[in-house]
C-alpha cells in the first residue's frame, strides 16, 4: 500500500483551518478569560465576507481574504467594546451565555443578508490546478491552506515569544492588576487581543469558503471541533491549538478510511481519552 | 433560595393557585392554546431540571439534549419496535407508553452516570464545552444511524395510539388528554425538585457553588456530590424528553439532540434567573409565549433568533437576576418591602 499522503495531505489542510478559529478561541481565553461561542460564528462570517468582495466586488480572491480578516477581526474589536467589557467582572458563564447571544444574532443577520441556501465559491486561479508529487497529486489550493495555516503558527509563535507585544499579552493573562499597575493599557490590549483572535478566524473562514459549499450553519461545526481541539491541547495553550488542530484534522481524514462517520466520532472519542487520563490538556496544565 | 416563597408570596398558596389555573386552562383555553401550555410545562420542567445542576450546584450544562433527546429517542424507537408485540389487549397502547416512558427516563440516567463522573471532573467552562461534547457525540451517532434503529437525519414518528379500556376508549393524543397526562407527571416532579431544592442536598449543592474549596473543607465530597446532581438532574431532563416526544409527534437529530436544544433550558433559565426555584419556569413561560408572540408578526418569525439573541443580550447585560428577579423585585415594591433585592 502506498504511502498514504493524500489523506495526510487532507487532515492537514483540515487541521489549518481548525487551527485559525482554536488560536483564537484559546488566545482570548487565554488573555480575557472569556469563552467565546461565537468564534465560530466569526469563521461563517469570514467565508461570506470573502464571497462578497472576491466574487461580487474586486474579483480578486486575495483582496476577498485580507477583507474577510479584517472585517472580522473590526466586528470582533466592536463585540468586545461594546458588549463583552461589560461583563468583565461577572460570572464566567455569563460571559458564556452573552457570547452564545451574539452566535444566534450573527447567524440570523448573515441569513437575512446572504440567505440561508448553499453558497460556493470558485478555488483562486493561481491555485486551481493540482500539484503532482511523490508519485501523487493533490490540489494546489489545499497545499497552500496547509502552508498558511503552518505560517500563522510560525508567525503567531514569534509574535508572543519575541516581540515586546507578545511579552505584553504574556504579562496580562497571568496577571491583570499587576500588568495595569505596571502601565499597561489593558482595555486596548484586549480590544487587541479580541481584534487579532477574530482576524485569523476570518481568514480561516475564507479559506474555507472554496473547499465546500457553506450555509450560515458553518460556524456551528467549527466552534464544535475547536472546542474539541482546545480541551485536547490545553485551553489557553498554543503549541496545544496547534497540535490538537493538526491531530483532529487527521483523525477526521484517516476516520473516513474505517467507515463513513468514523472521522466525526474519533475526535469526541480522543477528547474523552484526554479528559480521563490528563483533563487538563496535552499542553495545558502550568495553573489556568 | 430556600426561603418558603415564590416571588416573594408564600409558596403553598401561590402553587396550589398555579395548580388550579392550570388544571381549569384546558376547559377554557381553545385546543392550540393547550398545546402551548403542554409546552410550557414540558419546558419548565426542562429547565427546572437543568437549574438543579446550574443554579444550584454552579455547572453549566450545554448538553442537556442528551438527556432530553436521548430519553425521547429511547421512548419513540420502543412504541415504534416493541410495543405492537405486548400483550395487553386493548390496553397496549397505554401501558407501552408507560414502558416506554420508563425506559427513556433509565436511557437518560444510563447516559447521565458515566458522562456525569467524566464531567464534573472539570470546572467552569470546562464542564459547559464537556457536556457540549458529549452531547454532539450522541448527536453524530444518531444522525449517522450508528444504532440502526435511529433512522438517521430524517428521525423517527413518535406515535400514540388509541386504548381500550374495558369499552372505555382512551385518546392519548388527544391534545386536552395528553396536557392532563404531562400535568399529572410535571405537577409531582416538579414538587419532588421543590423539595430536593430545599433537602440538605440541595443546601450543599448551593455550598458547592458559593465556594466548592470550603465546601470540601467542610467534608463534603464534592465531585461525589455533583456526579449526584447532575444524574439527578439528567433524569428530571430524561422526564421531560419522554414527555415531550408523542407531543411533537416526531423525533429527528436537528429537533431532539443538537446543541441549540441544549441551549434551551439555558436561555429559559438566563431569561428566568437561575438563583431562584421558580426562576427556570418563569423563563419557560415567557420563553414559550414570545415565541408564540413573534409567529403572530412574520417579520418577526422569520428573524426569530435575532429577537432571542437580543432579549438574551439585553438580560444578561442589565437584568443577571433575570425576568423573575425583576418579578420579585415589583412584588417586593407594591407590598412595601423595599425593592433592593432585585
Amino acid at each position: 500500500m502506498a504511502l498514504p499522503i493524500q489523506e495526510v495531505l487532507t487532515g492537514l489542510s483540515l487541521g489549518s483551518r481548525y487551527f485559525l478559529v482554536a488560536i483564537g478561541l484559546s488566545l482570548i481565553f487565554g488573555v480575557l478569560g472569556v469563552l467565546n461561542f461565537a468564534h465560530g460564528a466569526l469563521y461563517m462570517i469570514g467565508a461570506y465576507v470573502s464571497l462578497t468582495v472576491a466574487q461580487n466586488v474586486t474579483g480578486s480572491f486575495w483582496v476577498g481574504l485580507v477583507a474577510a480578516g479584517l472585517a472580522v477581526g473590526l466586528l470582533g474589536a466592536i463585540i468586545e467594546m461594546g458588549l463583552i467589557r461589560r461583563v468583565y467582572d461577572r460570572d464566567e458563564l455569563d460571559q458564556l451565555i452573552l457570547t452564545f447571544a451574539l452566535v444566534l444574532v450573527i447567524t440570523d443577520l448573515t441569513r437575512t443578508v446572504w440567505g440561508s441556501g448553499n453558497q460556493t465559491m470558485a478555488t483562486p486561479e493561481l491555485l486551481a490546478s493540482n500539484v503532482h508529487f511523490l508519485g501523487t497529486s493533490y490540489p494546489a489550493y489545499r497545499l497552500f491552506v496547509i502552508v498558511v495555516g503552518f505560517a500563522a503558527m510560525g508567525v503567531f509563535w514569534y509574535a508572543i515569544q519575541r516581540t515586546y507585544l507578545g511579552r505584553l499579552v504574556r504579562a496580562t493573562s497571568s496577571d491583570r492588576d499587576m500588568a495595569a499597575l505596571l502601565g499597561v493599557n489593558v482595555p486596548r490590549l484586549y480590544t487587541g487581543v479580541f481584534f487579532v483572535g477574530s482576524f485569523l478566524a476570518g481568514i480561516g473562514g475564507a479559506l474555507a469558503a472554496p473547499m465546500q459549499a457553506f450555509t450560515p450553519a458553518l460556524g456551528d461545526q467549527v466552534i464544535i471541533n475547536a472546542f474539541v481541539i482546545v480541551v485536547i491541547g490545553g485551553l489557553g495553550s498554543f503549541t496545544g491549538a496547534f497540535v490538537g488542530a493538526m491531530f483532529i484534522g487527521l483523525l477526521q481524514s484517516f476516520g473516513v478510511l474505517i467507515a463513513t462517520g468514523v472521522g466525526q466520532l474519533l475526535p469526541f472519542l480522543a477528547m474523552i481519552l484526554v479528559l480521563v487520563f490528563r483533563p487538563e490538556g496535552l499542553f495545558g496544565g502550568e495553573g489556568q | 433560595m430556600s426561603d418558603e416563597t415564590i416571588l416573594g408570596l408564600p409558596a403553598r398558596p401561590t402553587a396550589l393557585a398555579a395548580l388550579a389555573v392550570l388544571v381549569v386552562a384546558p376547559f377554557v383555553l381553545p385546543t392550540f392554546q393547550t398545546y402551548v401550555l403542554s409546552e410550557v410545562l414540558v419546558l419548565a420542567l426542562f429547565a427546572t431540571g437543568f437549574n438543579l445542576l446550574y443554579g444550584y450546584t454552579g455547572l453549566l450544562s450545554f448538553g442537556h439534549a442528551m438527556f432530553f433527546g436521548g430519553a425521547g429517542y429511547a421512548l419513540g424507537i420502543f412504541l415504534r419496535d416493541v410495543a405492537p408485540s405486548l400483550p395487553f389487549g386493548g390496553a397496549t397502547p397505554l401501558v407501552a407508553f408507560a414502558i416506554a416512558a420508563v425506559l427513556g427516563v433509565l436511557v437518560a440516567t444510563a447516559i447521565a452516570i458515566p458522562v456525569g463522573y467524566l464531567s464534573v471532573r472539570l470546572e467552569e467552562i470546562y464542564f459547559a464545552m464537556l457536556t457540549l461534547s458529549f452531547s454532539m457525540a450522541l448527536y453524530t451517532l444518531v444522525n449517522q444511524n450508528y444504532f440502526g434503529v435511529t433512522n438517521g437525519s430524517d428521525g423517527i414518528l413518535v406515535l400514540l395510539q388509541t386504548s381500550n379500556l374495558f369499552g372505555f376508549q382512551l385518546s392519548l393524543y388527544d391534545r386536552v388528554t395528553y396536557y392532563f397526562v404531562i400535568l399529572l407527571v410535571v405537577a409531582p416532579a416538579m414538587y419532588i425538585l421543590w423539595r430536593v431544592s430545599n433537602s440538605p442536598f440541595g443546601l450543599v449543592s448551593e455550598a458547592i457553588r458559593e465556594n466548592s474549596e470550603r465546601a470540601s473543607g467542610l467534608g463534603i465530597d464534592v465531585r461525589r456530590h455533583q456526579w449526584g446532581a447532575f444524574v439527578l438532574s439528567a433524569v428530571f431532563t430524561g422526564i421531560a424528553g419522554v414527555l415531550v416526544a408523542p407531543l411533537h409527534s416526531s423525533l429527528s437529530p436537528g429537533a431532539s439532540l443538537h446543541w441549540t436544544i441544549s441551549a434551551e433550558p439555558v436561555i429559559m433559565t438566563v431569561f428566568g434567573g437561575p438563583y431562584s426555584f421558580i426562576g427556570p419556569t418563569v423563563g419557560a413561560l415567557f420563553y414559550r409565549y414570545i415565541r408564540w408572540g413573534i409567529t403572530q408578526f412574520p417579520l418577526l418569525e422569520a428573524h426569530w433568533q435575532l429577537v432571542f439573541g437580543t432579549l438574551i443580550l439585553v438580560i444578561v447585560v442589565f437584568a443577571p437576576r433575570g425576568v423573575s428577579g425583576l418579578l420579585k423585585w415589583a412584588v417586593d415594591r407594591v407590598r412595601g418591602n423595599g425593592g433592593e433585592s432585585a
